[in-house]
């Protein structure tokens, strides 16, 4: 009979390579940068470009915040006159496509298309912590005026 | 207070001797006795002065009318000071009733038909309320008069007849002196104005009249202007709205049976997400039973629609529609479309949709939520725009671009009919339509609806001299949008059709596909199979279609290709690019289409060995070195190439992988690292029989705009070989 | 010879320990995800995107633009 100790110590051993592959497999992906200068995002970011001349004053009124799933939200249209509260609306639902597009396509770029979760959520975090002094956004389900 | 009402009523006199007291009764003879009473008194103590009566007070138990009921009602008059004050221990309206009311009364005054309280101020459970009312009020079943002035100048009249008929006026009420004014009596409706940031002004006009000849009527009529409310996330609101109003209502029981109209004729209101402007008109009658409100017929008349009418029936207590069924006749889809179905179907693409023809539509709703769906389309036609900002703008070589609509259809006609409950159809015939620049020639479209999705058992739709098929078409809605899955496959099209089509040079041979594996998500259309095209007397095969972001602004298409057996002799000739024969295989891996432009690949071009007859034209090595930015032919060849018209080659190879905007060029394979000469340079074409010539590239990155560039000059420059 | 149930109740835990860790890795592929490089881009974007990186001055000259297209 072999000592009670050895299985146990071989077994260590294998967790211990297990975590050591991870975590260089993770190392070497956080190394790289990732693409993002794809004919397709370059278009998605030139379209949201130009569309922030259009969402940068409803951010400072507030009509529209920075939500925590990685859209915008049309949170206090009575911000915005009357009559341009449809096209507003139309405005937040054009960059949120864009939004969605933008996540799908840099996770599909990086040739892994599951990560769209991942980029959304690390976009959401980095658009709420970027959001300009006045702006609106979402913590949790509650808004509060940055 | 301790009367009862209806049991111990009584006028209490007070003089300075002391106080006597008359018990009067609540009907109206016993009333008018009292009344007597009190006129008499009343008449007497100017005569008989102050020192006599100090203060008079009368009590009386109930005064009821239809409608209402004033009990514990006490009177006291204050002769020395011609005021006095009216208690109301209980006012009754309708269900409604209110405790401890008091009216101080600037001037008191009671005579035979009653009592008349003027410049009076009201008090209820110790709170002022905010007007100045003047009272008339007779007592017993007699008429009463009240006039209520507001603060902002706003004032309310009504009065009651003997016969019970009740006649009210609004005049320029506020709804914030309307909320001051329903504080103490509907406090709920107060803030519910209040909440609602209300505004404007109303005149209004009512008319009550009880059972006379059987029948009860009331009418409304009023005008409400510079309307506005806004709920607190703007969602729904109103500015500026001025409407005229009238409402005629008739009971012969329980059961109401009403007429209305409302003429809406300036300011705009939004109701996420339709922006309404002023120029509805709606009429509408039906009966209310207290509880429901039956609406046997509505019309609106509304921009854009020949005829709208609906019938139903609404719930008050719930406030939405128990069942409510409307008919649209002779929409105008261009005036109803943008404003009415672009923002609710397409808010993101609603500035590129574009909308033409007719159609009328049923739809029905049950509790609140849309049960049916009828519509039937009259030369219908629908149009995608492309994308503002998308790639299609930047044009090649600077030239103005044309948008074309990705994608049009129309005219359509034909029915669709959706059911939230079970199975509905869709049954249309398609006149046409554009998809980028592919004209579709006419086709049916028959479809079985699905609560959430549909299904397309075939479509046969032209596609220049071929068809384009689809086949078990299924499209499913989940919140995350549309998914599907099917089949298409495309009946041989004639290359030169299509290559005029897409304004390529002309080109022989025939394209088919059968792409078994369509399938569509959020974002993504997959076409799993083969795309096959006969030309240049070999063929081309793609597979392996993706077509990322269909409709935005990052639409691309990824593909692999391969060629086999293409001949250089046809190929050459139609694109004008001077004189190759010979054959060549091709492979395009990872071709990736941005806009229709070349984004990425990994070409490779290469003769297929054989014994066949190569020869290559002078204005084709001319070409092929150009494309090389130049300076491509070795030097030494260079004085060679204006002897002869043409040359043999062995063996010709060219590759091109690109990525970033750039082209990076290789040559023949033969040579060891992708054809690396010992100067750099990569042989393109090799010499090989009289007289023999090598074309050699040295230019390894090539700028591929650039490169696109130079391509065209080449092929426009057209006829003449420019050597000198 | 070594037997199965010859292992002591701490080796069985650290068995059971270890098959948790390596199934939990399995499944969550998504530990692979470059997260310092997804924000890197992500502030690329943004910064793009919201114009943040090119001068206070260009940030004023935009809101008129957006008034004239409407």
């Amino acid at each position: 009979m072999k000592s009670p100790s050895m299985p146990s110590a071989s077994l260590t051993g294998r967790v211990a390579a297990v975590f050591i592959g991870l975590a260089l497999a993770f190392a070497v992906h956080a190394q790289g940068n990732l693409e993002i200068d794809t004919p397709a995002i370059s278009a998605l970011r030139k379209a949201m470009q130009q569309r922030h001349a259009q969402l940068a004053p409803l951010y400072a009124s507030g009509a529209v915040g920075i939500a925590a799933d990685g859209t915008v939200s049309l949170r206090d249209a009575a911000a915005v006159p009357l009559a341009q509260r449809a096209q507003a609306n139309a405005a937040v639902a054009a960059e949120n496509a864009d939004r969605a597009a933008l996540y799908r396509e840099i996770a599909r770029a990086n040739g892994h298309p599951e990560w769209e979760g991942e980029v959304r959520r690390t976009f959401a975090q980095r658009w709420l912590d970027r959001a300009q002094p006045g702006w609106w956004v979402q913590q949790g389900a509650s808004w509060s005026r940055k | 207070m301790a009367a009862q009402p209806g049991t111990r009523e009584s006028i209490r006199v007070e003089t300075s001797a002391g106080g006597f007291e008359l018990p009067c009764g609540g009907r109206s003879r016993r009333a008018l006795a009292c009344s007597l009473v009190l006129l008499m008194l009343v008449t007497a103590v100017p005569l008989a002065g102050a020192a006599v009566f100090r203060v008079l007070a009368a009590r009386v138990g109930e005064i009821a009318g239809p409608g209402f009921a004033v009990h514990e009602l006490r009177v006291r008059l204050d002769a020395p000071a011609q005021g006095g004050e009216v208690d109301i221990g209980r006012l009754r309206i309708g269900a409604r009733e209110w405790r401890a009311l008091t009216l101080r009364c600037g001037r008191l005054r009671i005579d035979a038909g009653g009592l008349a309280c003027n410049a009076a101020r009201m008090e209820q459970g110790g709170r002022r309320l905010p007007f100045e009312a003047d009272v008339d009020l007779a007592l017993g079943a007699g008429p009463v008069r009240i006039a209520l002035r507001l603060p902002d100048g706003g004032r309310i009249e009504a009065g009651t007849e003997a016969d019970g008929r009740l006649r009210a006026r609004l005049h320029r009420l506020t709804p914030a002196a309307a909320a001051d004014l329903l504080e103490p009596w509907l406090g709920d409706l107060a803030a519910g104005l209040r909440g609602f940031k209300a505004t404007g002004v109303l005149d209004a006009e009512l008319d009550y009249r009880p059972a006379d000849a059987g029948a009860t009527t009331a009418s409304l009529r009023g005008r409400l202007a510079g309307g506005g409310f806004g709920r607190a996330d703007g969602l729904l609101a109103a500015e500026g709205v001025g409407a005229d109003f009238t409402l005629e209502a008739r009971s012969t029981g329980a059961v109401w049976s009403w007429s209305a109209q409302l003429d809406w004729d300036a300011g705009a209101a939004y109701i996420h997400p339709l922006l309404v402007e002023a120029g509805p008109r709606l009429r509408a009658r039906g009966r209310f039973d207290g509880r429901r409100i039956e609406l046997e017929r509505a019309e609106l008349a509304l921009d854009g629609l020949a005829a709208a009418s609906a019938r139903g029936v609404i719930d008050t207590a719930a406030g939405t529609p128990d069942a409510l069924s409307i008919e649209l006749a002779g929409a105008d889809l261009a005036r109803i479309g943008p404003r009415w179905l672009a923002p609710l179907l397409a808010p993101a693409s609603a500035q590129r949709l574009r909308f033409e023809g007719r159609a009328d539509a049923r739809v029905e709703l049950r509790a609140g939520r849309l049960e049916t769906l009828a519509v039937e389309l009259h030369g219908a036609g629908f149009g995608l725009a492309p994308p503002l900002g998308g790639g299609s703008a930047r044009g090649d070589d600077g030239k103005e671009v044309v948008p074309v609509e990705v994608l049009a259809l129309g005219p359509v006609d034909g029915r669709v009919r959706w059911s939230s409950r079970g199975p509905g159809a869709a049954a249309l015939q398609v006149g046409g339509g554009r998809w980028e620049k592919l004209a579709l020639g006419a086709f049916a479209l028959d479809a079985a609806l699905e609560p959430a999705g549909l299904r397309l058992a075939g479509a046969r739709i032209p596609l220049l001299d071929g068809t384009l098929v689809l086949q078990d078409l299924a499209l499913g809605w989940s919140a995350a949008g549309w998914e599907g899955s099917g089949g298409v496959v495309l009946e041989p099209v004639s290359m030169p059709l299509l290559s005029e089509a897409l304004g390529l040079p002309l080109m022989a041979g025939v394209m088919s596909a059968a792409l078994p594996g369509l399938q569509f998500g959020p974002g993504e259309l997959v076409l799993d199979g083969t795309l096959a095209v006969s030309v240049f007397g070999g063929w081309l095969q793609a597979s392996g279609l993706r077509v990322r972001e269909p409709f935005g602004v990052a639409s691309h298409l990824t593909a692999e290709i391969e060629a086999r057996h293409i001949d250089l002799a046809q190929l050459t000739e139609t694109f004008s690019f001077g004189s190759i024969t010979g054959h060549i295989d091709a492979d395009v891996r990872g071709l990736e289409l941005s806009n229709w432009r070349p984004a990425a690949f990994d070409a490779r071009i290469a003769s297929i060995a054989g014994d066949e007859r190569r020869r290559i034209s002078q204005r084709a090595v001319e070409n092929i070195s150009a494309l090389g930015g130049g300076g491509a032919l070795a030097a030494v060849q260079r004085s060679v190439l204006r002897l002869f018209e043409t040359f043999g080659y062995r063996e010709l190879g060219l590759r091109c992988r690109l990525a970033n905007g750039v082209c990076e060029m290789g040559g023949l394979d033969a040579e060891p690292d992708g054809g690396v000469r010992a100067d750099g340079g990569f042989t393109i074409v090799r010499g090989g029989g009289i007289p023999a010539l090598d074309v050699i590239g040295y230019n390894r990155r090539v700028d591929w705009n650039e490169l696109v560039a130079r391509l065209q000059r080449v092929v426009a420059e057209d006829v003449s070989p420019t050597i000198d | 010879m070594y037997r199965e149930d010859g292992m002591n109740p701490a080796a069985r835990w650290l068995f059971a320990a270890a098959l948790v860790a390596s199934t939990a890795a399995c499944v969550t592929i998504n530990i692979y995800f470059p997260a310092a490089a997804a924000e890197k881009a992500a502030d690329r974007i943004i910064d793009e995107v919201w114009q943040l990186r090119e001068g206070a001055g260009s940030a004023p000259v935009t809101p008129p633009a957006a008034g004239g297209t409407k």
